[in-house]
């Protein structure tokens, strides 16, 4: 079995030879170890590990990336003489000439800064913790089901290209959840609350260290009474209110209406047959009135410990941080070497690719909504009519990311700017450039945290990349509420 | 690809390496290629050959899992002993009696197609550059992804079971832009790449993309709907995950439920999960080597049962369907291989029997509103239209629905007698297009 370097020189040797005028390779070994425990039984634990290597080429204007699990030398070989022969195929169905935006060449490493090691935690220890989650949580009377989970991944991955760059990285994420179910007794009627949130629990590029700092035993009694309370609420009222959204939500609203749609290879059809396109197409760029003007949103690969956090993308591209709107006006995408020369610019860095076998698409790094100036204390005393929603039972949005419907865990009813009574299945639906130009107040950096969102699908074959969005609560006016 | 004998000496080494009281080694191989193009240029085109190997460990009712996609001996070895010490570090799950037993596994031949396998992406561009010229005639844009692939699947335990598959799968599917920005769509799936009728599946897509000008806007309400088969297909998935498996019905989640032997859907309804029936190009066994098994679900608006792994089976005191996932997975047995039994209309009676309806091509972004009633929320895409008279007369605005699934198949009034094979994230769904009736919009494209 080849080294990784090996692998590298050997394919951009072999590359060369076969006339590509681009290449790159990139050799990944991903290790993931996650435990989940329900009601104090494991209900999963598990390692999983995988090794492989993909030669990405450009020739004779099309681009090919094979991809294989074998290491040694003729499938170095076979792979290369692959690559350039997808690539001529693609090159017979091309409408204009491939040109990459420049990037500097690179000699570097990059590590997500760790304290605590997570793959050195033994499982014991891991699973002493769910378990005690798991009892904790359901301390309430009437709570069905506690749920727990760990995970953590570890990537290595070693990039080098034709254009001289050579890269090392190893990123690390750790992550944990908790739930709570309570079922009615008819059971036709279901409560559930997540902490600290309802993507998979909290993820971030950190080690062991993010575990004990999420305070998830603090939480879960919490998780638990209110899902036994969210059986006796009554429903989310319909009609039209003003609403506060908390953080997590809030993270998912900026990854669903925000980062997705500003993905630039969305915005020129890459996706039409899959995930789709975007409203916010080139010609509105420094133009389009997004967001109100106190809504400032940024990319930013460098944040530390963001899921989306990295030191080089997967074509080479340094992390970097750039605006995508400023002051509510779209100024910025998520782009690659190949699309940001199509508008000029040069590459935000975005390219990533879920493992070795796939190809870098265009994802979101960080998505950060930057804090405002209120404490979400004064937002909700702000708000005479209202209803603060938490948590996530279920999100859609039309292919054009336009069109919406989220469903939360709960709602509390805010009235004359006080927190009031329980609401369960409330649903809020809009439109996203309507909806967030309602946006009239963003809580402040104390209330500001990065969250994960460790599986953001898009691509044919489906590809899952690990994202962070910074947030905190915010409020909307007059947005369309009803109950599932 | 890895023949019998090669993988079957793997399934051994791995457990040979094992000192736990049970083992299971699943090992999976694949060749997977995909060309994709969108507005009529191929921008994607790759390709990866992978294998892994899963080992499930079980001592004294503790199970632990490994995965390692090298076959070397080392990596093998190293595999077993992470999973033999996270089995040692747990709780005993009492629920656990056995991983399966042996038996028989039905033989299904003509799953694996040399033309599939061989398919190259010469072959691939060039139909798909057929598509392109198509659409240009159209003054349309064609996007798309053309893929195929050979896998091979091999099951072995320590109690015997030994079973070995391989098969191979193409699907082809395409999205074209009319050229005033409407949209049309396609896609179809066979284990041999040549039975994929591309130019058919482009035209069709061409046709309803042409036939998209100037979409009207409806209000929201209930309308009757006619879903074709890939809308059909995903509300079915949906509702597999709801409810078809033995884990939610165990865990209380299931709309099954209390529900087994009475009425739940139209007595037009019948659903059954069979993969050897061909029609669903299925596998011959699941994932933890046992023989699949025709599994009524609902039969004529009854519910009858839902599938099982071997845990469930043991824990709810029956027997495997042979329906179990790979074992790391959380949802429990699925069902991969659903026919949906039709009705005895043709395409054109559903259209021509409707007084005032919205004819659906496919859906997008649906997710659970309310599992409990099996809610679901979701918007059409890419060739929605409406019927007036018994006639299509105009394209509408994609709109956004919120229905409860079974509601929906309780209020079906005609089905196409006529099935579609429709692959959705791993299953086969051999469907009808579909006459409902009070199909539930909320909200419309501005």
């Amino acid at each position: 079995m080849l080294d990784p370097s090996d692998i590298i020189t050997r394919a951009l040797n072999r590359t060369e030879r076969l006339n590509a005028s681009y290449a790159d390779t990139r050799v990944v070994r991903i290790v993931e170890e996650t435990l989940s425990t329900k009601n104090g039984v494991v209900e999963g634990m598990s390692r999983s590990e995988s090794l492989g290597f993909g030669v990405r080429v450009l020739k004779n204007g099309g681009w090919g990336y094979p991809a294989s699990a074998e290491l040694t030398p003729a499938e170095v070989d076979r792979v290369c003489a692959l690559a350039c022969k997808i690539a001529v195929a693609s090159g017979r169905l091309k409408e204009r000439a491939v040109r990459l935006a420049p990037t500097l060449r690179v000699i570097g490493t990059y590590s997500t800064p760790v304290e605590k090691d997570p793959f050195l935690i033994p499982w014991e220890d891991r699973l002493e913790l769910l378990v005690m989650l798991n009892e904790e949580t359901a301390r309430t009377k009437g709570v069905t089901t506690a749920t727990a989970h760990l995970g953590f991944r570890r990537e290595n991955s070693h990039f080098g290209s034709s254009e001289g760059s050579r890269i090392e990285q190893t990123i690390v994420h750790s992550g944990a959840g908790i739930s709570a179910t309570a079922m009615g007794s008819s059971r036709r009627e279901m409560g559930q609350r997540t902490y600290p949130s309802s993507q998979d629990g909290q993820y971030e590029a950190r080690g062991y260290e993010l575990i004990e700092h999420l305070r998830l035993a603090e939480n879960a009694g919490r998780v638990g009474e209110e899902a036994v309370a969210l059986l006796r609420a009554k429903e989310a009222p319909a009609g039209e209110l003003t609403i506060i959204l908390d953080a997590p939500q809030v993270s998912l609203q900026v990854h669903e209406s925000i980062g997705h749609p500003l993905e630039l290879d969305r915005v020129f059809g890459a996706e039409a047959n899959f995930s789709g396109t975007s409203f916010a197409t080139v010609d509105q760029l420094n133009k389009l009135r997004y967001t109100s003007e106190i809504v400032n949103v940024q990319a930013d690969a460098t944040f530390p410990g963001g899921l989306g956090t990295f030191g080089f993308d997967d074509e080479g591209v340094p992390a970097q941080r750039i605006d995508l709107i400023r002051e509510g006006i779209l100024v910025g995408y998520l782009s690659s070497r190949e699309t940001a020369s199509l508008i000029g610019r040069k590459s935000s860095g975005a390219m990533r690719a879920d493992g070795w076998q796939n190809i870098p698409l265009i994802r979101m790094t960080n998505t950060n909504l930057l804090p405002g100036n209120k404490s979400t204390e004064e937002l909700i005393a702000g708000t005479d009519e209202g209803l603060f929603l938490s948590g996530t039972t279920s999100w859609s949005i039309d292919d054009r990311r336009e069109n919406f419907e989220f469903g939360c865990e709960v709602g509390w009813m805010i009235h004359k700017g006080k927190l009031g009574e329980m609401v369960k299945n409330p649903t809020y639906s809009g439109s996203t450039v309507a909806f967030w130009n309602s946006c009239d107040a963003i809580a402040q950096a104390k209330d500001w945290r990065i969250w994960g969102t460790p599986n953001s699908g898009k691509g044919q074959p489906g590809q899952t990349a690990r994202v962070g969005q910074g947030a905190s609560p915010a409020r909307f006016r007059n947005v369309k509420v009803g109950s599932s | 690809m890895l023949d019998k004998k090669k993988a079957t000496s793997i399934l051994e080494k791995a457990l040979s390496f094992s000192k736990a009281e049970q083992t299971e080694v699943l090992l999976r191989e694949q060749d997977f290629s995909l060309t994709r193009f969108a507005e009529n240029v191929i921008h994607q085109n790759l390709s990866y050959h992978d294998h892994t190997v899963m080992i499930r460990v079980v001592q004294n009712k503790r199970t632990g899992i490994a995965t390692v996609n090298m076959l070397d001996e080392g990596s093998l070895e190293s595999a077993v002993q992470s999973a033999e010490l996270m089995a040692s570090l747990q709780q005993p799950d009492e629920s656990f009696v056995s991983l399966p037993r042996p038996l028989p596994i039905p033989r299904l031949s003509g799953r694996f197609v040399s033309a599939t396998a061989r398919s190259s992406p010469e072959y691939r561009g060039e139909r798909i550059r057929e598509v392109v010229r198509l659409c240009q005639k159209g003054q349309a844009k064609a996007s798309g992804a053309f893929q195929t692939q050979s896998e091979v699947v091999a099951v072995g335990n320590s109690l015997g079971v030994r079973a070995y598959f391989p098969s191979t799968d193409a699907q082809f599917s395409v999205t074209v832009k009319g050229p005033a920005g409407q949209s049309g769509w396609a896609q179809g799936v066979s284990g041999d790449v040549k039975k994929v009728d591309i130019n058919a599946l482009a035209t069709r897509a061409l046709q309803k993309a042409l036939a998209g000008k100037d979409p009207v806007r409806l209000e929201a309400g209930k309308y009757t709907v006619i879903l074709e088969e890939a809308a059909v297909a995903h509300l079915l998935l949906f509702l597999g995950f709801l409810g078809f498996g033995a884990k939610t019905l165990a865990e209380g989640r299931s709309f099954m439920k209390d529900k087994i032997g009475q009425k739940i859907a139209s007595d037009q309804i019948t659903i059954v999960d069979d993969a050897l029936d061909p029609r669903t190009e299925g596998m011959p066994f699941d994932y933890e080597g046992v023989p699949k098994r025709r599994v009524p679900l609902i039969e004529q608006g009854i519910a009858r049962g839902v599938v099982y792994d071997s845990y469930y089976a043991n824990k709810m005191k029956t027997a495997s369907t042979g329906h179990a996932l790979p074992a790391d997975n959380k949802f429990g047995p699925y069902p991969k291989n659903l026919i949906f039994s039709g009705g005895k209309s043709s395409y054109d009676d559903l259209i021509g029997s409707t007084e005032r309806g919205i004819l659906v091509t496919h859906l997008w972004y649906v997710n659970f509103a309310n599992p409990m009633k099996t809610m679901v929320t979701g918007t059409t895409r890419d060739g929605t239209f409406l019927i007036e008279r018994g006639k299509v007369t105009r394209a509408v605005k994609d709109m956004r629905f919120s229905q409860s699934i079974l509601e929906a198949l309780s209020n079906v009034e005609m089905m196409t007698k006529e099935l579609k094979l429709c692959p959705q994230y791993g299953a086969r769904l051999l469907v009808p297009t579909m006459k409902v009736h009070d199909f539930e919009f909320v909200e419309g494209e501005e």
